[in-house]
């Protein structure tokens, strides 16, 4: 039979406290796991000015991506971007150049941080089929201003899924950590948010002491012709030196092939320290096959193309950028080359300044 | 011609921003570096020895008497996380306001996978 005496009562409350203590202590804790900084909404923008001469032909390209993050409470965060984007040519008989504006939200998702291991994203997001179309694409990172020829492979039409994905970076060893996605999109018909219905996945190990991270990409297409598509990369920074190689490779029944990019800044150089600090060089040789079926989106022949540019970093957002390369295939050769300006900025939209 | 309009318009939004742009630049520290404020990050992946590249360098010695031991070894680990981690996809940015930074860091650890731990430390090294 159960009786309390004061006693018992005292050892109650004492383990009731304890409860009590230990379960305030592990939600403190929760919270300082995004510290003690409460993040606000925010406006990040992008704009390019970049020109193109593309076989001759140039091309002014105008574009503008704004991205709006709103953080709401410890674990939510709903992110968009979208795109405006202009192909301006010179039409025959007529003076200026000449196009129309495109717009795009490229993606619009709700991430939930459920735990240490996973945050579920539902929604409309970049397809992360490889590393180029998710972390590469905005044309204040990318190096070269062209896109690779085997972007198209594997994130859809609109570059971008529709439906829910589950990813999460986590400690796995003391010498590596690992991160992972796993996605199911569904298709949509819908122009420009059209997407295709497949599943897929991609895994990397990420060896932070030697800042190295290897992975690999998987899909399986889930209309038309129901096939897999296989992609890996690479991404190398040599600590010792100004260097950034990035490797691609992906392969489909509609095409296959591969990137190298390695991006060397001259901080090293003994002269001109503050200006060849900020010059960046970069060169990506690439090859494109075709593949067993024909695709709207990549080159309809085998193509090489090789290609050489220079940034140069006025600041952390801003950059000239220039690149010049060369298309081999057996529909005629030509050169590429781009001339541009990128810049980003970050504004708050709400009060910015302390803590919660 | 109404296209060249939006030619000139894109060229004036340009200027207008790359003058924002300038403006924003951080102003530089008293005991300034040779080098520029900004360009820090720059090179905290270019150079992982060069002093220069932190951006927290400022306060670092008016702080430092301040600061516990356990607090210091967080911020160098967190120093230590941001270099290995924040140069990978884009040049590493350069400081913003804690609680922009919060909100960006909370992004980056969705786009990047960043560790639980990661985002802790670096957010902590990047907003005091
Ligand atoms: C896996 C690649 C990757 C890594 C690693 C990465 N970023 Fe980013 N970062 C991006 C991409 C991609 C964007 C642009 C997002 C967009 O436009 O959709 C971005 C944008 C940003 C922005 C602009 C604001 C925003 O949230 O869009 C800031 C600030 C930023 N990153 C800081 C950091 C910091 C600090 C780190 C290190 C903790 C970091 N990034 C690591 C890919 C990365």
């Amino acid at each position: 039979m159960l009786s309390f005496g004061k006693a018992g009562f005292r050892k109650l409350a004492g383990a009731a406290a304890a409860v009590l203590f230990f379960a305030l202590n592990a939600l403190g804790q929760t919270q300082s796991q995004t510290g003690d900084v409460k993040p606000i909404p925010i406006l990040q923008g992008s704009a390019g000015f970049i020109t193109n001469f593309d076989g001759g032909d140039a091309h002014l390209a105008p574009i503008a991506t704004p991205v709006v993050l709103v953080p709401v409470g410890e674990r939510w965060l709903f992110e968009t971007r979208a795109n405006f984007e202009t192909d301006m040519v010179q039409l025959p008989g007529r003076s200026g150049f000449h196009g129309q504006v495109e717009k795009q939200v490229d993606y619009a998702q709700i991430d939930f941080i459920a735990n240490k291991y996973a945050t579920v994203s539902v929604g409309r997001f970049l397809t992360p089929f490889g590393i180029y179309n998710e972390r590469l694409y905005p044309v204040w990172i990318r190096n070269l201003q062209s896109d690779p020829l085997t972007l198209p492979i594997g994130i859809g039409p609109s570059n971008a899924s529709t439906g829910v994905m589950v990813r999460g970076g986590f400690k796995a060893r003391p010498q590596f950590d690992i991160n992972y996605t796993v996605y199911f999109s569904t298709l949509v018909t819908t122009t420009p948010v059209d997407s295709d219905r497949f599943a897929g996945g991609r895994a990397g190990i990420f060896v932070p002491k030697a800042r190295l991270e290897v992975g690999g990409s998987f899909q399986h297409l889930l209309q038309q012709e129901r096939s897999n598509l296989f992609g890996f990369h690479a991404v190398w920074q040599p600590t010792k030196l100004p260097l950034d190689i990035r490797w691609e490779y992906a392969r489909s029944k509609r095409g296959s092939g591969y990137w190298l990019e390695p991006a060397y800044k001259l901080s090293q150089l003994p002269f001109l320290q503050n200006e060849m600090r900020r010059t960046q060089l970069v060169a990506r040789y690439q090859q494109f096959f075709t593949g067993q079926l024909a695709s709207d989106s990549l080159p309809p022949v085998n193509t090489k193309q090789f290609e050489f540019g220079v940034n140069y970093y006025f600041m952390d957002g801003l950059k000239f950028t220039t690149n010049y390369g060369r298309q081999f295939s057996s529909i005629g050769n030509k050169n590429v080359w781009t001339l541009g300006l990128t810049y980003r900025f970050v504004v708050p939209m709400g009060p910015e300044g302390g803590r919660r | 011609m109404k296209r060249n309009w939006m030619l000139i318009c894109c060229l004036g939004v340009m200027t207008f921003l790359v003058g924002t742009a300038i403006a924003q630049e951080p102003t530089k520290p008293e005991a300034a570096p040779k080098l520029p404020a900004d360009m820090p990050l720059l090179s905290a992946n270019s150079n992982p020895n060069d002093e220069n590249a932190l951006p927290q360098r400022t306060k670092r010695t008016r702080q430092a008497r301040h600061t516990t031991k356990r607090e210091q070894s967080e911020r160098a680990e967190g120093e230590q996380r941001f270099r290995e981690n924040c140069g990978r996809c884009h040049q590493p940015p350069h400081k913003f306001p804690p609680r922009v930074m919060a909100a960006a860091i909370r992004h980056m650890r969705v786009r990047a996978m960043l560790t639980d731990e990661d985002m802790r430390l670096i957010l902590k090294y990047m907003t005091q």
